[in-house]
């Protein structure tokens, strides 16, 4: 068929698309939650202090943040609730730990739809191995859901 | 270390369920566990192609 350079993807499709790698296809105008998923999300540490973080927090115009490794694995959240705790209490005692968390690949109409369901504010997307693409917020996440896109008009 | 009592029961299955696995909540009304959401996202994502490759 002419391919010189050809490569087997051993973990398959589906890890590829939960990695947030470049896809092509019919269905790959379709947006997702990845390419809406906010990568500028404030990050923070287990370490560091609430009061500091809330700071930075609110400098930046968020009220959420992500907590990470330095990886960027995913290892709790705080969100609004969280984010109003004390001060002076450790990340690791303030974070809601473990959250869930989505692939990029999912498509944005299904997360906005079960986000309004479950009245979620805004959900960390990771890939398949926990590390932070974005958080997508649901303000975002309607709005992109109602955009008309590429993939719409399309009779695939 | 003990684990909590299930509280809810999975809206799909009727599995019982310490927290809904898409927003974490103990006591949310559409509670959804692990597999389920797990299928349900999986069927939402449509094939790249017509003929899934």
């Amino acid at each position: 068929m002419g391919f010189t350079q050809v490569y087997d993807y051993v973990a398959g499709k589906l890890d590829w698309l939960a990695a947030g790698g470049p896809i092509e296809g019919t269905s790959a105008g379709r947006p997702r939650a990845g390419e809406v998923a906010r990568g500028d999300v404030p990050t923070c540490g287990l370490d560091e202090r609430l009061g500091e973080v809330q700071a930075r927090v609110r400098a930046a115009g968020w009220d959420a943040c992500v907590v990470v490794n330095q990886e960027r694995v995913v290892l709790g959240l705080l969100r609004a609730k969280e984010l109003a705790g004390d001060p002076a209490s450790r990340i690791e005692a303030a974070m809601r730990p473990g959250p869930s968390t989505f692939r990029p690949h999912v498509p944005i109409a299904e997360m906005a739809h079960r986000m309004v369901d479950h009245d979620l504010e805004n959900a960390p997307i990771t890939t398949s191995d926990g590390r932070l693409v974005g958080l997508l917020r649901r303000t975002d996440a309607l709005r992109t859901a109602h955009e008309p896109h590429q993939a719409e008009g399309d009779s695939t | 270390m003990t684990r909590a009592a299930p509280v809810v029961g999975c809206a799909a299955c009727g599995k019982a369920i310490d927290c809904c696995e898409f927003c974490d909540r103990p006591d949310c009304p559409t509670a959804i566990c692990y597999h389920c959401l797990g299928v349900a996202l999986s069927q939402a994502t449509p094939e790249l192609h017509d003929h899934g490759g």
